[in-house]
């Protein structure tokens, strides 16, 4: 502290007091645990760690999962030897599509390759079942070369009705007349026994119709074994019971009689019955229809060429028979309608005309009725002989003479007018009239024209041959063309000018033939002419054993040979018609000479 | 082999089906020289866990379908095939596993070059390291027809595996 006095006398020395101030801070240090540390030096260890050291790994080895698989076998196919190689020739003849037009300078488009795969029917519901269908290869490819020859390719509805029937256990193939119901029923047959499939088959048929579906049989389906159940009592036992066989065939009289024969229970079971002219058993008590209802069978088909689903009763039968209503059942309406889609398969021309070329022939060989056996077996013996007694002045007027003779009795008997043509016309003309067709009949005798028309008034039957007066020919024609209840027109041969246009008319029936098979063209082209766009169905009647099948076979032959030398086309060439030669063929000539025979007739001339 | 056909030439068709959800199916169809079927065994789903679809990478497919499901059928098959057909080269890998000849069929882009073992309508192609196979089947080739088309029945098995992936697969062989 100073005390300066603040006055003014000029100090010499002022008195400055001074004090001492202290600087230095006493500081002194937190007794905090943490000292000790802050003084220590932090320890330090050396550890010696090894650096290999194995790590422990997660093992997983690729290992192949554990497959579960299911398989499938397919049954044993049956296989048949192949038919020995030399064989008679083809027994249809191909008819040469249209030429096409030469001024269209357009290609004709090839045709797509359709390929049709089975599809398991709607009833197979395990995986095998449907396996089976689907892994079968397309019906092309089946039929096609080796593993299944057939005669002619099928037309692609053909093909679905043959894949139809082969996946169906009940079925009810109702084509049209003339589409091939024959054709599709015996290749789904082959197909099912080659597929092991079927081991028996059972094919009920009328009884005209026994040489035509052996025909039928040998033609599409060479390799398969077929027996007719035919004979006495004790053969037709021995045919029924006989293992073994593939196919029998059987018509309906015989079937009946020999299914009561056996014993309840005994009558061999079949793997698939298949009736034909299924309308014989469309009355559900005839002893017919108790019979086929009661043959002990797995799969039941049925064919038939009426529209029948128009025919709700007949149905019913049939429905019976093909198991899928129950006995005495009455389906209504509605269910008649949801049994037809899923089991009856019918096609129409018109439907599938585009797939069928413009003119389509077939043959029918039937049997001739036992009175016509007996009348024409006895002409042709006494005709022979008395042919034969002529020696070396018989001529060629008095061979031709006989064949007519021989010729009327095919067509009917004149004796019993039983007549296995007419029975069958008459089957046929049923179903057309029913599917509202026309079909325009031929035969070279107007006698035989008379005849048919008499017994075919139902079918509005018309008439038109030479005897007919001329004012009338013309509202004929007219008549035939837009009557709807005119189904069937008769003509000969001989008539018929030119410029006749009856291309309206989808059957044509040749009752019995001409000499020459250019004159059987020019009748047939009245109702359809090369490349005109309608569609017509040839059938000619040839009886089975008879000097028809003979004729046929010599005027194919011809055929064939005129088409592979000229080739095909609209030839009207008389030699192909039968020449002597020929004619004396027909019939196996012989003439005494000395103590034995010798074969005379002109010599046929080196082909 | 039971069938009476003795020593025909007998076709295997391999071919495989993937659904996204159950994995993949595989199937073998043994045919006759003409396609026509004798016997066909198919695999249940197969689905390869995450583990596996990680570690093997792009590797999976082809050991997936060659090794296990190939290998399974062609080994499982009782009609035993001369010849193993597949569609795709990358199934050749099937050949070191297994006892009979593979081949794969050419693919349309090939096809234009005049390479490949003609058979059928189609040209096949051999595991490069087995060239044995190729002379084996050039001796047995004529008993397949010019006409047959080998393509064909690899339609036929994918329809049928879809066909099975649709039932529950509670059978087994």
């Amino acid at each position: 502290m100073s005390n300066a006095a603040p006055n003014a006398s000029p100090p010499d020395e002022a008195l400055i007091e001074t004090a001492h101030a202290p600087l230095s801070l006493d500081t002194d240090v937190f007794p905090a645990g943490i000292n000790g540390a802050l003084h220590r030096w932090s320890r330090c260890d050396a550890q010696s760690t090894p650096l290999v050291a194995s790590p422990a790994a997660v093992a997983w080895k690729p290992h192949r999962p554990r497959v579960v698989t299911f398989g499938l076998r397919f049954p044993e196919a049956v296989a048949f030897l192949p038919p020995p190689a030399s064989k008679e020739p083809s027994e249809l003849r191909p008819i040469a599509p249209p030429p096409p037009d030469p001024e269209a300078g357009v290609d004709v488009p090839e045709p797509k390759r359709q390929v049709t795969r089975l599809k398991p029917p709607a009833d197979a519901l395990s995986l095998e079942d449907r396996l089976f269908y689907l892994l079968q290869p397309p019906l092309q490819t089946w039929l096609a070369g080796q593993e299944l020859i057939m005669p002619f390719e099928p037309f692609p509805y053909q093909y679905e009705g043959i894949a139809w029937l082969f996946s169906h256990s009940s079925a009810l193939l109702a084509d049209e007349m003339g589409l091939g119901k024959t054709m599709q029923t015996i290749t789904a047959i082959r197909l099912l026994v080659r597929s092991g499939q079927v081991r028996r088959v059972l094919l009920v048929c009328p009884k005209p119709l026994l040489p035509n579906w052996q025909r039928e049989f040998r033609l599409w389906a060479e390799e398969l074994p077929f027996v007719v159940v035919e004979g006495d009592t004790d053969r037709r036992k021995i045919t029924w019971t006989m293992p073994g066989i593939p196919v029998l065939i059987a018509n309906y009289e015989l079937l009946v009689r020999d299914y009561a024969a056996f014993e309840d229970g005994e009558f061999p079971k079949f793997d698939l019955v298949v009736l034909d002219e299924a309308q014989r058993i469309k009355n559900r008590d005839s002893r017919t229809a108790e019979t086929a209802r009661a043959l002990p069978r797995r799969r039941s088909w049925a064919l038939t060429g009426t529209p029948i689903e128009n025919r709700p009763e007949e149905l019913g039968s049939l429905y019976e028979y093909l198991e899928v209503i129950p006995p005495r059942g009455t389906p209504d309406l509605k269910q008649l309608q949801c049994l037809s889609k899923q089991f009856i398969l019918r096609r129409t021309k018109d439907l599938v005309m585009k797939d069928l070329p413009p003119r389509l022939d077939r043959d029918e060989v039937l049997e001739l009725s036992p009175a016509q056996r007996a009348a024409y077996d006895t002409a042709e013996k006494d005709g022979v002989i008395h042919l034969n007694e002529m020696g070396d002045s018989i001529s060629v007027q008095h061979v031709f003479e006989l064949v007519l003779r021989l010729k009327q009795i095919t067509n009917w008997d004149p004796l019993t007018g039983e007549s296995a043509k007419f029975d069958r016309l008459e089957a046929e003309m049923e179903e057309i009239a029913e599917s509202g067709g026309k079909a325009i009949l031929f035969s070279q005798w107007t006698k035989c024209i008379d005849w048919l028309a008499e017994r075919m008034k139902a079918y509005g039957t018309l008439v038109y041959h030479g005897g007919v007066p001329g004012k009338q020919r013309e509202p004929i024609l007219k008549q035939f063309k837009e009557d709807k209840n005119s189904h069937l027109l008769l003509m000969s041969y001989g008539t018929g000018a030119v410029g006749l246009n009856l291309q309206f008319a989808g059957y044509v029936f040749l009752f019995d033939r001409w000499w020459n098979p250019a004159v059987e063209d020019q009748a047939i082209n009245r109702a359809h002419r090369i490349g005109c766009k309608s569609q017509v169905i040839v059938t000619r009647f040839i009886c089975k054993d008879t000097i028809e099948e003979r004729i046929d076979r010599v005027l194919r032959e011809k055929r064939e040979l005129f088409a592979s030398v000229l080739g095909e086309g609209n030839n009207t060439n008389r030699s192909l018609s039968l020449n002597a030669a020929e004619i004396f063929g027909l019939f196996d000539l012989k003439a005494r000479h000395g103590k034995g025979v010798r074969s005379i007739g002109p010599e046929v001339p080196a082909a | 082999m039971s069938s009476g056909s003795g020593d025909q030439l007998r076709l295997g068709f391999l071919a495989a089906v993937e659904d996204s959800e159950r994995g993949v199916v595989g199937g073998l169809l043994i045919t006759n020289r003409f396609g026509r079927p004798l016997e066909f065994q198919c695999t249940t789903p197969v689905k390869p866990n995450r583990t596996q679809q990680i570690l093997y990478g792009p590797t999976l497919r082809p050991f997936l379908l060659a090794e296990v499901i190939g290998r399974t059928l062609v080994e499982k098959v009782s009609v035993k095939p001369h010849l193993v057909l597949v569609e795709t080269a990358e199934l050749l890998e099937l050949r070191p596993h297994v006892d009979v000849p593979i081949a794969s069929l050419f693919t349309q882009a090939d096809a234009d070059e005049d390479v490949g073992f003609p058979l059928g309508k189609q040209r096949l192609m051999f595991h490069g390291d087995f060239a044995e196979d190729r002379d084996q089947i050039q001796r047995r080739s004529v008993e397949v027809p010019d006409t047959a088309d080998l393509q064909e029945p690899f339609e036929r098995i994918r329809e049928a595996l879809a066909e099975a992936l649709k039932t529950p697969m509670a059978r087994s062989a």
